[in-house]
Parts: C-alpha cells; sequence; structure tokens
C-alpha cells in the first residue's frame, strides 16, 4: 500500500497528463465523424449568441456583393416564374400534380459561422428544427454545391462543408455523363478532387461538373464546378482537380434543400443491400 | 496571490478571445492558422505545481474547442504541450537558475532564452494539432507545412504580443 502511495507521488505528474489525454481523446473519438455533433446540442448553445454578432458585423462589410447576388438570383428565379407560367397554359392538369408530388422543397439560411482553414470544415446555419431544418439536408450556395447538414438544434444547424476530408459527393461530367466521387483533398479552399473517372472518357478543361441526384440529398443537376486539370492516376483512372463554383470564403445566404421522397427511395434500395 | 490569480484571468480572457475572435478568422491559404492561446501556459510562474498546470491547460484547451467546435483536439494538444512544459524549462534553465515569483517571459530572462522556450513549446503543440486534426499520416509533408508555417506565424505573433505587454 505504502510503496503504491509512494509510485503515485512519484508519478503524480505522468498519471495526470495521461488521464487529462485520455478525456480529450475520449472526445475526440465520441465525435470524430462529424467531429463536433457531440458538442452542439450543450454548448452551442452558449456561443453562437456570439457567433451570430460577430456575422451580423461581418455582413456589413460584404453588403455590396450580397445585393449583387441576390439580385442576380432573382433574376433567375423570375425566369423561371415565366417560364412555368407558360407551362401552366399548356398543361393546366398537371400542375396542382406537381405541387403535390413537389420532390424537393427549400428554404433560406444565412451562415453566421464559417471556416476554411481546417482539415474538417463546418459551418452553422440561423435556422434550426424550429423552422423545419433537419439531418442530411443538401446546402447550396445560388445553384452550387455548399455542405450537408449534420446536426440541428432548435435554433441552429451545423453543416459539413464540402471542405472537409469527410465529404463525398456523387459528381458527373456534365457533357457526358460519367460520374465519379468527388472529395476535397484539404490543400485550398478553391479546388476538390474528381476520382473514379475511367481513362477511355474523353473530357476537356472547363468542362462543367454537376451533382447526380443519386445520393439522395442532393438534387440532379447542382453545379459544384468545372474541370481546371487532370492527371492520369493508377488503376486506369482519372483524377481530375474541381476548380469549385462555391466561393467558401463568401459564403453567407444559402439554400437547404430536403428531398422527401429520401425516405422512400432509401427504405426501397434497402430491401436489396 | 490574488493579485496574480486575477492578472492571468484577464489575460487568459484576452488572449482567448484574440483568438477566437481576430486569429480564428485569419483565412490566408490553409496552410497558415496561428494559435496564440498556447501564450498563456507559456509564461505562468515557474514554480507552478506540474498538476496544476495541466489541470489549467486542460481547461484552456477546452474553452479554445468549445468556441471552434472542434471536439478535444486543442484539449489534447495543449494538455500535451502543459506536460513537456516544466522538463522543457529544467533544461533550458539559465545559468543561476529562476527567480522565485518571476514569470518566464521576454523581459525577465532575454530574447534568446524567450525565443528558444517558445520555439519548443509552439512546435510541440502545433505539431500534436495539426496531426489530430487530419487524423491521418497520408498527407504528411502537407501537414508538416502547415506546421511549419502555422508555427512560424505563431511565434511572431507571440513576440509581438510580449512587446505589446512589455510597454503597457
Amino acid at each position: 500500500m505504502r510503496s503504491l502511495l509512494n509510485f503515485l507521488a512519484k508519478y503524480n505528474h505522468l498519471i495526470i497528463f495521461l488521464i487529462l489525454e485520455g478525456i480529450a481523446i475520449y472526445l475526440i473519438s465520441s465525435g470524430n465523424s462529424y467531429h463536433n455533433a457531440r458538442l452542439v446540442k450543450g454548448i452551442r448553445g452558449l456561443t453562437t449568441g456570439i457567433e451570430q454578432k460577430m456575422s451580423n458585423a461581418r455582413t456589413y462589410f460584404s453588403l455590396r456583393e450580397i445585393s449583387q447576388s441576390l439580385a442576380g438570383e432573382n433574376a433567375s428565379l423570375k425566369n423561371i416564374i415565366e417560364r412555368s407560367g407558360v407551362r401552366q397554359n399548356l398543361f393546366i392538369s398537371s400542375v396542382n400534380d406537381t405541387v403535390h408530388k413537389q420532390k424537393y422543397s427549400y428554404s433560406s439560411a444565412e451562415v453566421i459561422n464559417n471556416s476554411v482553414n481546417r482539415q474538417k470544415n463546418f459551418f452553422t446555419l440561423n435556422k434550426g428544427r424550429r423552422q423545419g431544418f433537419s439531418v442530411d439536408m443538401a446546402v447550396i450556395e445560388g445553384n452550387s454545391v455548399a455542405g450537408v447538414i449534420v446536426s440541428c438544434s432548435e435554433n441552429y444547424s451545423i453543416a459539413m462543408s464540402l471542405l472537409n476530408l469527410d465529404f463525398k459527393l456523387s459528381a458527373r461530367i456534365k457533357s457526358n455523363g460519367y460520374f465519379g466521387s468527388l472529395s476535397w483533398d484539404g490543400r485550398d479552399p478553391y479546388h476538390a478532387v474528381l476520382n473514379e473517372i475511367p481513362q477511355h472518357v474523353s473530357f476537356g478543361i472547363g468542362d462543367t461538373i454537376e451533382t447526380t441526384g443519386y445520393s439522395a440529398i442532393f438534387p440532379e443537376g447542382i453545379v459544384v464546378g468545372t474541370v481546371s486539370s487532370f492527371t492520369k492516376t493508377g488503376g486506369d483512372f482519372y483524377g481530375i482537380e474541381v476548380l469549385l463554383q462555391t466561393d467558401f470564403k463568401k459564403l453567407h445566404f444559402v439554400n437547404a434543400i430536403v428531398n422527401m421522397e429520401k425516405k422512400e427511395q432509401l427504405e426501397l434500395e434497402n430491401l436489396f443491400q | 496571490m490574488i493579485n496574480t490569480i486575477l492578472r492571468f484571468g484577464l489575460f487568459f480572457i484576452v488572449l482567448v478571445l484574440l483568438q477566437v475572435l481576430l486569429f480564428n478568422n485569419i483565412q490566408f491559404s490553409g496552410y497558415v492558422n496561428p494559435y496564440i492561446y498556447i501564450m498563456f501556459l507559456l509564461l505562468l510562474p515557474v514554480e507552478i505545481p506540474g498538476w496544476v498546470l495541466l489541470i489549467i491547460s486542460f481547461f484552456t484547451g477546452l474553452t479554445i474547442d468549445f468556441f471552434s467546435g472542434s471536439a478535444g483536439m486543442h484539449t489534447s494538444a495543449t494538455v500535451l504541450a502543459g506536460f513537456v512544459r516544466p522538463y522543457v524549462l529544467r533544461v533550458i534553465s539559465p545559468r543561476d537558475g529562476y527567480d522565485a515569483g518571476v514569470e518566464p517571459s521576454m523581459s525577465a530572462y532575454g530574447a534568446r532564452w524567450f525565443l528558444i522556450y517558445t520555439l519548443v513549446i509552439v512546435a510541440v503543440h502545433h505539431t500534436a494539432l495539426f496531426y489530430m486534426e487530419v487524423f491521418r499520416f497520408s498527407d504528411f509533408f502537407t501537414t508538416l507545412f502547415r506546421v511549419l508555417l502555422s508555427s512560424f506565424f505563431s511565434i511572431i505573433f507571440i513576440f509581438l504580443l510580449e512587446f505589446l505587454r512589455k510597454t503597457k
């Protein structure tokens, strides 16, 4: 007993170190896939207030750019209304149908905290469960991919940014339809990598990369970016570097998309897996 | 004693706010992320018991983790830095030892001594932090580059703050 106490007294420094480090590692591993999802519920409430204030200050400095992008979006929405008006006249009966069988529903949100300089980036949105947000909703800015919601509290949501090593997206080359898996390599916030495109496929620099809609999270045809360079990797595949359309450093007003038929699709797919 | 605790409490709050509001928002190429809050550990008195230092580092890291939404990463790196600090201090101790009640700062032991001290602790902290963040060795040299650049800038900012503190 005495020698045990002596041992503890002699190595107390090391023992406390190991205990505290153990707690830290436990914290990391318990929330590793989504890293901070665990902390969201309790503690994020304390800091989101501050983040909201900081975001307000930052918005003020970029008002001009924000209003420009909103004006652009308005114009494109007006175009869509024009077009759908024409269609309404042609197929009156189908209008009710499309309303009831609407597949995706959009709602806007504001990014109040964002980072691009880590390896696993997340951003915070100012809406949560109370506003109808839920986990696995897609987040887009304009018409380009931004991220996926991984956790919701009452009034806030955390989204995993495309700039996250854990982010995977099914994307295809628009011109020929070949699809592969898109992920971020952690190097800089402007480029991502599209893998698994076979080498017999022909495409060029500047070709558009868009989502496939296979994941049941992102709708089909959301733009990811353009091909900026490509190399032949081992195993007969191309490694394509994609210049991202979204400027993550300026991410501010985004839309979250919920796929209302997702549950149905997944249930059916699970039958065969 | 109470005075010292108050002073360090204030210093802690200033450093955390600086880190969270200013340095976490530096978005320069993704390679440069200075973490200056580690300066708080550097300046704690030399005679502080090892276990107190460890607990202080634990809560420092935890605070930063809460604000940057990264569970445990900063905590583990900061606890490691707090663990090695006594050994570093022992190895680089000045010829006539440390004076009681004097904090290990630039004004007390000179710029050269402080540079070595800062360099070692920042290097340990940043290496642990960045490798913990990627959690894999596949991009070993990219991460190493991030460690080196960020350490360089952290040290510069810590020196700037130290000059400011001295003139205050």
